[in-house]
């Protein structure tokens, strides 16, 4: 209490100083919780729009399948597991894909394509491809009123091949059983544009592709969206599954998009540590001059009884006391735009293209994460260039410190 | 009487070789309880430094302090912290109270490192306020206060947790000669009531007739030892 009440005291002492660098300490944590809550929301909406876009947050393949991909290389009873696995907790939707190279020929012209058969109702609840049908309709499991099968296509596939709705596109590849496979289906919707993902694809329903590659219960890949990415890792980590499945996070098979986020990050952790520097210097100045100038207190206190520790914790104490108020006074001002950024967000005039997936938004975030980092650095950092007066305070002998003023 | 002051040898150089200064050298001197003691010589003679190094402030370059039978030249930082707040109490020159602690709370502020609960606390400087003339002033910040109450401050905080030695270097240097006067003669009092030993340094030939034992310090060194 005595400690806890000289602090006190210290600090209203000089308000002019205290208030000026109580400001100074708040800009820190302001900057600091808004340029966070901007970088966490900008890289937590992006790994959505990723994720969402055809990746989903965690999948399962073939042991080896993402390294040497090959038609035979399936997921057996891929039903079941998809079933299973839309039981386990915080799994938001489950589906299934089948993959297989072809040639597609429309018109008069033929261009290899991806042919990618999907269950329309689960891949419409796992990804965002549904939304992304620029003509025509999303895909149906039944045949069309002609008897054969309906299509999507990419957008470049479909100018490649001069195709267009209700146009008919032949399919050649191979069966699972190594015959010849070849088949007529009808577009009925064109998807994507000229720069995503999708753009040479072809998107069959799971039933039309089985019977096309003369495949069965069987499929290439499983795609699961969480509830939240950051459960990605665990939950693929935890993953129970046969031996020859392995189960990956979107980390994993994005790698290179997941690593160039994380440079980016560390720039940003870079910036971020440059102005905690600058904030630590203007401090460690205050902190200082204020030690200084009670060079001769410190010396009476000895003097008079004072233990060197107790001399010690009176600094911190003043510093954190300092740091804490700075904290909650940038916890308020940051408190507006934080809650802008993360539930309206910046509008950019142009849509940013980031690996194929487009985002015209920059939203932050709102989190434990962006108040309590800020306030964690500030208070730290105060502490430790503390550290240095408080000691020299504590190891000064009386009679020095006496006559230094 | 049993001696609470003990110097051997006690020396304090500044400096080296040409520029060696031996502001105390060898001083032997030997102080009983209770005693009222001036320490008095012309400015430069080593009167504060002899002060500082009985109350274990600064560091001796020779020889040793004994306070109470115990040697504090051997002592560590924070057993000399504790040894003083149990044992000596400070009557600086300058006053140096704490600034940001009213009259109360800097005469209470030894206590509290003592840990003497709220009530004794409270019962003895309401005691000590009385006896050096405070009452009233309670509440007042050093700053609110003239330089003869600021000095009857930092005699209440020396006194009030009984120690066994009271320390004053020059107590009434800033003071005008009839306040000055009247505080230490109200040290004097003091000293009889509560047998306290009073050692002060002085260099005003009123205040010296006060004491009942003189120590005269020329160059360092003890050049006279008077009791009356």
């Amino acid at each position: 209490m005595l400690l806890l009440k000289l602090a006190f005291r210290n600090i209203l002492r000089n308000r002019r100083r205290s208030l000026l660098t109580l400001l100074s300490m708040s800009g820190g944590y302001f900057l600091l919780a808004t340029m966070i809550s901007m970088s966490e929301g900008s890289y937590s909406h992006m790994i959505n729009l990723f994720t969402q876009d055809h990746t989903g947050h965690v999948q399962i393949h073939y042991s080896d399948y993402l390294t040497r991909p090959s038609l035979n290389k399936t997921i057996n009873n891929v039903d079941e597991l998809v079933n299973n696995i839309s039981g386990y907790p915080h799994v938001k939707s489950v589906t299934s894909r089948v993959y297989a190279p072809s040639l597609a020929y429309g018109k008069n012209k033929t261009f290899p394509a991806q042919v990618i058969g999907i269950d329309p109702k689960r891949e419409a609840a796992t990804t965002l491809l549904e939304l992304k049908v620029k003509q025509g309709q999303w895909l149906s499991n039944g045949m069309s009123e002609s008897g054969y099968f309906p299509a999507l296509i990419g957008v470049s596939l479909a100018t490649n091949l001069n195709l267009g709705l209700g146009d008919e596109l032949i399919l050649i590849s191979q069966g699972i059983d190594g015959s010849i496979a070849n088949d007529i289906f009808i577009i009925t919707g064109i998807v994507g544009t000229a720069d995503s993902y999708e753009r040479n694809n072809v998107y069959l329903s799971l039933g039309a592709i089985k019977q096309f590659l003369a495949m069965h219960d069987q499929a290439h890949e499983v795609v699961i969206a969480l509830d939240h990415q950051s459960r990605a890792m665990p939950f693929a980590d935890a993953l129970k599954l046969p031996q020859n499945l392995n189960a990956a996070p979107w980390q994993k098979i994005e790698e290179s998009f997941y690593k160039s986020m994380q440079v980016d990050k560390k720039g940003n952790y870079i910036s971020l540590g440059v102005i905690m520097f600058l904030v630590s210097i203007g401090v460690l100045n205050t902190v200082l001059m204020g030690t200084m100038e009670r060079t001769r207190e410190f010396g009476v206190l000895k003097a008079i009884g004072t233990r060197p520790k107790m001399v010690f914790m009176l600094i911190i104490m003043e510093s954190f006391i300092l740091a804490l108020a700075s904290c909650i006074v940038g916890m308020l001002l940051a408190f507006a735009p934080i809650y802008y950024l993360t539930y309206i967000g910046l509008v950019m005039p142009e849509p940013i293209d980031m690996g194929g997936v487009e985002f015209q938004i920059m939203l932050g975030e709102f989190s434990a994460f962006v108040l309590l980092v800020p306030a964690i650095t500030v208070i730290g950092s105060t502490l430790l260039v503390s550290l240095f007066p408080a000691l020299k305070a504590a190891k000064t002998v009386p009679v020095s410190a006496m006559q230094a003023a | 009487m049993t001696s609470v002051i003990k110097t051997i040898n006690l020396s304090r150089h500044f400096g080296q070789g040409d520029t060696l200064v031996k502001a105390l050298d060898e001083v032997n001197i030997t102080i009983k309880k209770g005693e009222f003691t001036a320490i008095i010589g012309p400015s430069g003679s080593g009167k504060t430094t002899l002060l500082q190094l009985i109350g274990g402030l600064d560091e001796t370059s020779a020889g040793n302090v004994i306070l109470d039978d115990k040697n504090i030249s051997d002592m560590s930082g924070q057993e000399l912290s504790d040894f003083r707040r149990d044992h000596i109490g400070f009557v600086f020159q300058a006053y140096n109270l704490i600034p940001v602690l009213s009259a109360k709370e800097n005469i209470e502020y030894i206590m509290l490192l003592q840990g003497v609960s709220a009530d004794e606390r409270h019962r003895r400087v309401e005691h000590i306020m009385a006896q050096v003339g405070l009452t009233g002033l309670a509440s007042r910040r050093p700053t609110q206060l003239s330089g003869g109450q600021q000095q009857r401050v930092a005699i209440a905080r020396a006194m009030v947790s009984n120690p066994s030695i009271i320390l004053a270097d020059e107590p009434t240097a800033n003071l005008d000669s009839r306040t000055g006067m009247a505080l230490i003669d109200m040290m004097k009092k003091l000293n009889e009531q509560e047998q306290m030993t009073f050692v002060f340094s002085t260099h005003d030939p009123k205040i010296m007739e006060s004491a009942r034992r003189i120590i005269t310090l020329e160059d360092g060194r003890v050049v006279d030892d008077f009791v009356k």
